[in-house]
């Protein structure tokens, strides 16, 4: 009986041993799209990876946008940093840098050439701070307002507006035809709220005064300017109806797609959505016009790329560089294009086998431009951010006047400065 | 009356199953109609899309809060009704206290708690706090029951040998089994609902319970509404059937609750 | 033998203990942490914290949303307390009555299914409600012609709060229903024999016997649920996401939630979570004093 027991004892511990030998090196993958159909995508890159590199796991989490924004930042100042995660870049990315916790690649890229030219060379800029490169661009983005070809010819406009006058006088012809509202807005997502106003500021603003408050130190958000974009925006919002604050941008953007809104101010990356639901209308877009009286370049577009980031204290750098680099192969990048619908920085990975004619357009568009002003939300302090969100929305529903959120801005910069010096 | 109060609760519920069997566009577009064609795979994507995995992380975080809340405060129950001490008045004071106190106002050290302790984003990050936070309601329901066990039945324990834990584990927890059905019942019904803590103490989708993990589904469908409408079935439900056939120790379980807490 | 009794002394302590320990561990040092964090100003994601005095409590005192959200948490309470108790009480008598004794289980069993579901699906479900295009409550307004009622419920600052609100009678009060049916049927059959011969009316006999009778279970929900609208935090944070638009349906656990883990105010919070503190103790102690004259 001993005897067996101690052969049994053996045998486990030789399996032990085994599995011990075998062990596989683990790399912690965290990003933001548990859903379609960027979820099934990301799953079948890591099933695929695991498959080449059978001694390497890799534990893929996933949460969305605003709870991804939190969970990044905590675990970028905890000692838990995941070995690949994804960063929107400017001051997002830059945040993240400042944790001292977050890879510099410039080593990787001077040794891989051919990795490092395989990205479009603006947008890799924005995650780079001092000379140091901390993020390889995945997507890249815009934000234009994208309009119903036969609802808004119908309501007899045929050119698309080149000011901000142009618009208001367009969104009055289509509503003076019956289609109410001409515009719409899930105001209940402020973060649908700061892709407006980042953009109206940045067409408005001139860009040192900008430059200023966005940053956390000196921010105090007194110019008179801020006032009359508020006020522009109202003008927006009035178009949008009384239902614009309890609606989300997704439910505002399936009243599109069902073809019973004419315009709405959509992200490049959303064409998929459009492409997904096979509307039964034609579409077209323009970016944001300008304002006759603006002091910023009118030819840039609000958006901006998300790419990976590696942490520094990574167990295993090797592994976690190789799948690094798997993820940002042209292929995956083509396989992205394909599967999602939507562009990205790698060269020449949207192209005409993989992608419909607007998404090659998008890419071109993203091209031409003059430059990209980042999310506003990502831009400034969250609270100076929320201060405007929230007070937009309380604008919009005649809570509060503008001059109100401004005071709040105001004050919130000042908690916000206040915090940055000490 | 009671007719339109009789509507206005079961209308709704009957809509969820009925939407639940259409095409996500019909449930916008014929709103009061049955569905057209029964759409059961919407229950296999919901299930398939990750409420399997909620269902999971709901069962093990409420077994195992169950299981502490009954093994520690039947334990604690025991030691306060069979003792008495300066010692044990103040336990009873600890826990009489801890009864007063909301876990919203816990909230942000027991993150940071949670977080030292390595444990956030983990189940344990729920079953402890909800164990902690279910312990003193439960441990003096048990303990009222303990009280109104005869002293003589303790006592020919003791002269049949028995030993204090002997007493606990062969005499008063086989004998306490209704109180300890009504507990289990009435921490099921916390853990299950629970959301505060479920939504602020795990960040990944892996983790997830039920009441946190639809609010990611509904995120993570953006408008698919007949597999949302299953998942909020699927996850109703169940429990529901089986709160109905306890209904008579969980009500006892609630009016002991309300009472004392 | 001096051992051995140490050891009988510390024995109940072996029981206790476990318990005990986890209470003070993660219900009493949280509190006490939390007061300690009041003082500071401190993020989530750095471990450095900067002590500011009251500052935070000063601008508590500034913070117009503190405001809002008590008046919001006031309204919760006045109107839980008059539609899940008052009306929960009434619904528990007449299903108790004899009339309905056939049909009460059915009633009573509907009444109560809302509880049983979690508050999640509940506010989903009204998400699909208070939809201002394709929702429930709209679309039901239109067909009977009161299109003119329609509204945004929850996008507009007048009802969403309201409309937060009656989510949650929905959701509560049968719970509330349950417990009256109970104490219900405890009161002796022979009080309402009584009753009945001196020519008592159903209503007469509802303010004579029943309630009287219940008034101590009257008096106990009340104030559970008035202790449970000062914590309200699931409906405004699903239902008007975080308390929208604006800030006009928050709540006092909203707007510390929104602080702490939105705008990242970690210190300011938990000034918040202090403020929520001293009214639920109130409130308990008030529980406590009224119950303790109850059993005399």
């Amino acid at each position: 009986m001993r005897k067996k027991f101690s052969a049994f004892l053996f045998v486990l511990l030789v399996a032990a041993s085994l599995v011990g030998a075998q062990q596989k090196v683990t790399i912690k993958f965290f990003h933001r799209w548990p859903m379609e159909p960027r979820f099934s995508f990301f799953n079948q890159v890591v099933a695929e990876f695991e498959k080449q590199n059978p001694d390497i796991k890799i534990e893929m989490d996933s949460v969305v946008n605003d709870a991804y924004k939190e969970k990044i930042r905590v675990l970028v100042s905890s000692n838990n940093v995941p070995d690949v995660f994804i960063s929107w870049s400017d001051t997002f990315a830059y945040n993240l840098v400042k944790s001292g916790r977050v890879k510099v690649l410039n080593d990787m890229l001077a040794k891989d050439k051919a990795f490092a030219d395989s990205f479009i060379a603006s947008q890799v800029k924005p995650f780079t701070f001092d000379g140091k490169t901390y993020g390889m661009p995945l997507t890249i983005d815009g934000k234009v307002f994208v309009y119903n070809k036969d609802l808004v010819s119908r309501a007899g406009v045929t050119t698309m507006p080149k000011t901000f006058d142009d618009l208001l006088a367009m969104l009055q012809k289509i509503r003076g035809a019956g289609m109410n509202p001409p515009l719409l807005e899930g105001l209940a997502d402020a973060w649908a709220i700061s892709h407006y106003q980042g953009t109206m500021l940045q067409r408005y603003m001139p860009a040192e005064v900008l430059a200023k408050d966005y940053a956390e130190a000196t921010g105090e958000f007194t110019n008179p300017g801020y006032k009359v974009v508020l006020e522009r925006f109202q003008k927006l919002v009035d178009f949008m109806g009384p239902n614009a604050t309890s609606l989300t941008h997704t439910e505002a953007r399936n009243l599109f797609l069902a073809g019973r809104l004419p315009v709405i101010y959509l992200q490049l990356a959303e064409f998929a959505f459009i492409k997904a639901a096979n509307v039964k209308f034609e579409w077209d877009y323009f970016n944001f016009p300008a304002f006759a009286d603006g002091r910023g370049d009118p030819g840039t577009l609000t958006g901006a790329p998300e790419g990976f980031m590696m942490s520094n204290t990574s167990k295993n750098p090797e592994a976690a560089e190789k799948f690094y680099k798997f993820l940002l192969s042209r292929e995956n990048a083509a396989k992205f294009v394909k599967d999602v619908g939507a562009p990205v920085a790698i060269k020449g990975a949207v192209n005409a086998t993989n992608a419909y004619p607007a998404l090659i357009e998008a890419v071109n568009l993203i091209n031409s431009v003059t430059g990209s002003t980042p999310w506003f939300d990502n831009a400034v302090n969250i609270k100076v951010a929320d201060a405007f969100m929230r007070g937009s929305q309380a604008v919009a529903t005649k809570d509060k006047t503008i001059d109100q959120v401004l005071r709040d801005v105001q004050n919130a910069a000042k908690i916000v400065a206040s915090e940055a010096k000490k | 009356m009671l007719v339109v109060g009789f509507i206005l609760v079961a209308y709704p519920l009957f809509w969820i199953l009925m939407s639940s069997l259409k095409k996500s566009e019909e449930i916008s577009i014929n709103i009061w109609s049955l569905p057209q064609v029964p759409q059961w795979n919407n229950y296999k994507v919901a299930w398939d899309k990750g409420i399997s995995q909620y269902f999971i992380n709901s069962f093990i975080v409420t077994l195992s809060t169950i299981a502490g809340v009954v093994l520690f405060g039947s334990l604690a129950a025991f030691g306060l009704s069979r003792y008495k001490s300066a010692w044990t008045k103040y336990a009873l004071l600890i826990v009489t206290g801890g009864m007063m106190l909301n876990p919203q106002v816990c909230l942000i050290p027991l993150y940071q708690l949670l977080t030292r302790l390595n444990i956030r984003n983990t189940l344990f990050a729920l079953i402890i706090p909800y164990i902690a936070f279910r312990l003193p309601l439960n441990t003096l329901l048990i303990r009222s029951f303990f009280l109104s066990v005869p002293r003589e039945i303790e006592e020919s324990a003791t002269l049949d040998g028995c030993g204090s834990l002997q007493t606990y584990f062969k005499i008063f927890l086989p004998m306490s089994s209704p109180i300890l059905i009504t507990s289990a019942i009435l921490t099921a019904y916390y853990a299950w609902n629970e959301f505060l803590f479920a939504v602020i103490f795990i960040d990944s989708n892996k983790y997830r319970t039920i009441p946190a993990g639809l609010m990611s589904f509904r995120d993570a469908l953006q408008v698919d509404w007949g597999p949302l409408l299953a998942g909020m079935a699927i996850s109703a439900i169940p429990i529901m059937i089986f709160f109905i056939s306890v209904q008579k120790y969980f009500i006892k379980g609630m009016l002991a609750g309300s009472v004392k807490g | 033998m001096a051992s051995k009794r140490t050891l009988k002394t510390l024995e109940p302590l072996g029981f206790i203990f476990p318990g005990v320990a986890i209470l003070l561990i993660f219900v009493y040092y949280p509190l006490i942490q939390n007061f300690i964090n009041s003082f500071f100003r401190f993020s989530a994601f750095s471990p450095s914290k900067i002590y500011v005095g009251f500052d935070n409590f000063k601008m508590l005192f500034q913070d117009s949303v503190v405001l809002t959200a008590i008046r919001n948490n006031v309204r919760y309470a006045i109107v839980s307390v008059l539609i899940q108790v008052c009306f929960g009480l009434v619904l528990a008598s007449i299903l108790e009555d004899k009339a309905f004794s056939k049909v009460a289980i059915i009633f009573r069993t509907t009444f109560f299914l809302p509880v049983l579901i979690s508050v999640t699906v509940v506010c989903l479900l009204f998400s699909f409600v208070y939809n201002p295009m394709d929702g429930l409550l709209n679309r039901f307004l239109e067909l009977a012609g009161l299109g003119s009622l329609a509204r945004p419920w929850l996008g507009s600052s007048k009802t969403a709060i309201w409309a937060t609100i009656a989510v949650s009678q929905w959701h509560s009060t049968g719970y509330i229903m349950m417990l009256f049916i109970v104490a219900i049927q405890k009161i002796p059959e022979e009080l309402y024999e009584a009753a009945e011969i001196d020519g008592a009316s159903k209503v007469r006999r509802f303010f004579m016997v029943t309630l009287p009778q219940v008034k101590e279970m009257f008096f106990v929900t009340s104030v559970v649920t008035v202790t449970g609208s000062f914590m309200v935090f699931n409906e405004p944070y699903i239902l008007t996401r975080g308390g929208g638009p604006g800030t006009s349906s928050t709540t006092l656990a909203v707007h510390m939630y929104q602080s702490g883990f939105f705008k990242d105010m970690m210190g300011y919070a938990s000034t918040l979570a202090v403020i929520i503190f001293l009214i639920s103790a109130a409130l308990a102690v008030v529980q406590l004093t009224a119950f303790k004259t109850g059993e005399d």
